[in-house]
């Protein structure tokens, strides 16, 4: 009987060291994040890899791993190393979703970063649930200004202009410029918020053009369509503007047509920052005489010109983790975001917190060294990133150099109507190595 | 008699059923829920598939269109006509089911290869004419939100629970629903229809009208599972019914067998299944990106051909000749 009791109390005794011992020991200073530990930063990526839009944008995730596999060799954040875990969705909404949702629950990533694509990311972003867990979700490289709207989106973050702001700049450029304001022109847009946003920017420029934007479907410009919508205008007199509001890929298809029409010379071409990538048109097929003369609005430096203290630091980062691979605008974008987002992480300090990160780029990302020709706006109030454009020329050779010689930057707002104004904006310098060291 | 034990049996089984799903729902995470109303969605619109091809003998290669017009009819009634989400999906039937009945009385006289075609343009054009139209919300789409889970249902009850619960509600009314129909004097009808449309005519049987009635019901039946699928995306879109998905759908149905609904809950875990294998496959063996991409398809054309080859009847119709072989 004694026994039994013994037992039975050493039983209940023990029982409740166990439970106050699993208890003590599941309990953290602090309840950790996801994705961080003590040597890795898990971060996510979804996006086009394949299909049409992979075709133009696919290299993005692979610029932002080089630079990372970069900070990793150069002791990572803290000591953490960065997991950059890449998701192809073929720019499709279904997939966005699925594979942002499987990023977040099954992959557990600290944050998402660089996100591209507005129909897909739009849809992602509800369904991954990042604003109920409170996923930050970095540096979307989409210019649809809705992704600034803090209620919507709580964790994002932009990085490329809106497309609205980029319209108000051409607007501008426009009236500005004498030997286009006199001329009749058109916009040939992207049928979704690109379009939409684009269309709004001209209209908040106060710009009018010559006939009714043509506009199209995400990849649903064929080359007949093209042919049909260039043999229109060309009755026009004069020399005509054509401004192509679209993804690259679309650029080149109407580009092609007139080569075909040989209608290359009848109008002047305008292509927004995310139709206009130089390198992806000539390796589509447009002939380097076509786009010889092109204008396109940018916010970077020219990702050939090597004399560019980022752009040479980025190329050789690039040449050296992923070898064979050429530089363009796409890997460039790519690179300066994974270097705003370790500056971000280094900015929320090393007991790092997915909130912290968010507080962070709110306080301090205005600040961040990239490579960016115009400020980052970030603030309590503002997930706006760049703000602004220059305009340049394309040459034979695909580089872009700024227009009548001169750099001039606009920087404007997505939603009022006041006029761009001239900036005079000069970027932090590159640091060290490539390797940020800010905190 | 013995039909009336039958529908008892059947009531009783899709009750246990949904018992036991809603005891799995609690147990799981919130992935596996996120994954299990996939699986509904697509068991849902295999069986619309089953439906068609398997029971009246129509072939369709449009049934992501059929999807689109349900999720869209869903999208403007939740969005425009502000009602009750619920009341969006079941809309998403009705127009769907409406719109499948108008187009099957039209193509009743084709069949075969002419009326796959036929469907093959509606996949093609549809979603392209949901571009031309601003209501529609171009390339960008439109919202569709069921909004959160009821607040009594407890803090712990997770979106993606709240999106199992609807899914597999809906699946399994409708599969239960059709599972009677189909064991009904119409299912007999839409059988010899499908087995020799000319006897069925002289048994008296409406050939034209039925093969309506099922081109409208399984256009039904994906209208709804078109609705559950934006439910999940959170939006409908035209890119989010890409032609592929209309094959993929028809991949499932044929591995999970035409002739009957036994299989469908494999079919749909298969199609969820089958990208998840594919990664870890190309992840494990490292292969090119090239591979890596063109692996998931691969794998379901094995499994359509292995199935033609091994198991003509599909997996469920396998199951369903074991089971009555022992008896």
């Amino acid at each position: 009987m004694i026994r039994n009791t013994r037992t039975k109390r050493l039983s209940i005794v023990s029982a409740a060291v166990i439970a106050a011992a699993l208890t003590f020991s599941t309990l953290p200073a602090q309840a950790a994040d996801p994705g961080v530990t003590a040597s890795e930063i898990k971060l996510g990526y979804s996006g086009p890899l394949t299909g049409s839009a992979g075709l133009v944008y696919g290299k993005l995730p692979g610029g932002m791993k080089a630079y990372f596999d970069h900070i990793n060799a150069n002791g990572g954040v803290y000591g953490r190393k960065i997991n950059l875990i890449i998701k192809d969705d073929k720019y499709l909404p279904t997939l966005a979703a699925t594979q942002t949702t499987n990023l977040v629950l099954r992959d557990n990533v600290f944050a998402l970063v660089g996100a591209l694509g507005t129909p897909t990311h739009t849809k992602a972003y509800v369904s991954a649930s990042l604003a109920k867990k409170n996923v930050p979700d970095l540096f979307v490289n989409t210019g649809f200004s809705g992704f600034a709207n803090k209620s919507k989106y709580p964790t994002a973050f932009m990085v490329l202009p809106s497309y609205a702001m980029e319209a108000k700049i051409i607007a501008k450029f426009i009236k500005d410029t004498p030997a286009l304001a006199p001329q009749a022109s058109f916009l040939i847009a992207q049928d979704d918020e690109f379009g939409v946003d684009g269309i709004n920017g001209f209209k908040l420029g106060g710009h009018t053009f010559s006939a009714a934007p043509t506009l199209y479907p995400q990849n649903g410009l064929s080359a007949a369509l093209a042919e049909g919508a260039l043999t229109k205008l060309s009755a026009v007199p004069g020399k005509p503007i054509l401004i192509l509001f679209g993804t690259t890929d679309t650029t080149a298809t109407i580009l092609k047509a007139a080569e075909k029409l040989d209608l290359v010379s009848k109008f002047t071409w305008l292509a927004g920052s995310v139709g206009g990538d130089a390198n992806t048109l000539l390796a589509l097929g447009v002939k380097p005489a076509t786009i010889n003369g092109a204008l396109a609005a940018s916010f970077f430096p020219d990702a050939k010109d090597l004399t560019d203290p980022y752009v040479s630091e980025f190329a050789k980062i690039y040449a050296k983790y992923n070898k064979g691979v050429s530089f363009d605008n796409t890997v460039l974008q790519g690179m300066n975001s994974a270097m705003l987002t370790v500056q971000a992480l280094r900015a929320a300090g090393k007991n790092l917190t997915r909130a912290g990160v968010m507080k962070a780029i709110e306080s301090k990302g205005a600040s961040f060294a990239s490579a960016g020709l115009v400020p980052l706006n970030y603030s309590a109030t503002s997930r706006v990133g760049y703000n602004g454009y220059w305009f340049g020329q394309l040459n034979e050779k695909g580089e872009l150099k700024p227009y009548g010689g001169k750099l001039a930057i606009f920087t404007t707002d997505s939603s009022s109507t006041e006029v761009p104004t001239a900036s005079t904006y000069v970027r932090k310098s590159i640091p060290k190595n490539g390797v940020p060291t800010n905190s | 008699m013995s039909k009336t034990i039958t529908a008892k049996k059947r009531l009783l089984a899709f009750l246990l059923l949904g018992w036991v799903l809603l005891i799995f729902s609690d147990r799981v995470g919130e992935l596996t829920q996120y994954r299990g109303a996939f699986v509904a969605t697509y068991a849902l619109a295999i069986a619309s598939i089953i439906l068609l091809t398997g029971y009246s003998g129509q072939l369709s290669l449009g049934h992501s269109a059929l999807m689109a017009v349900g999720a869209y009819a869903g999208a403007l009634t939740i969005n425009n006509l502000k009602l009750h989400p619920i009341i969006g999906l079941f809309a998403a039937a009705l127009v769907a089911g409406v719109f499948g009945l108008v187009f099957g009385y039209a193509a009743a006289r084709l069949s075969g290869p002419y009326l796959a075609g036929t469907t093959l343009a509606l996949a093609i054009s549809l979603p392209t004419i949901a571009n031309q139209f601003p209501i529609l919300g171009g390339e960008q789409g439109l919202l569709f939100d069921v909004g959160a889970p009821p607040a009594r249902l407890g803090e712990e009850f997770s979106q993606y629970q709240w999106f199992f619960w609807i899914s597999s509600l809906s699946a399994l009314i409708m599969i239960w629903l059709l599972a009677n129909l189909l064991n009904s004097r119409y299912g007999r009808e839409f059988r010899a229809l499908r087995d020799n449309p000319i006897a069925a005519q002289l048994a008296g049987i409406n050939t034209g009208l039925q093969k309506a009635m099922a081109f409208g019901l399984s256009a039904g039946i994906a209208g709804l599972s078109g609705g559950l699928l934006v439910m999940l995306i959170s939006g409908v879109s035209p890119s989010a019914f890409p032609l592929s998905l209309s094959f993929l759908l028809l991949a499932g149905a044929v591995i999970t067998g035409v002739y009957g609904l036994g299989g469908v809950m494999i079919g749909g875990v298969i199609l969820v299944a089958i990208p998840e294998i594919a990664e870890s496959v190309a992840i494990a063996l490292g292969g090119s990106e090239g591979f890596t991409i063109s692996l998931p398809d691969f794998i379901v054309g094995s499994l359509v051909i292995l199935t033609v080859l091994f198991t003509p009847y599909g997996i469920g119709g396998t199951l369903h000749k074991k089971k009555h072989n022992k008896h």
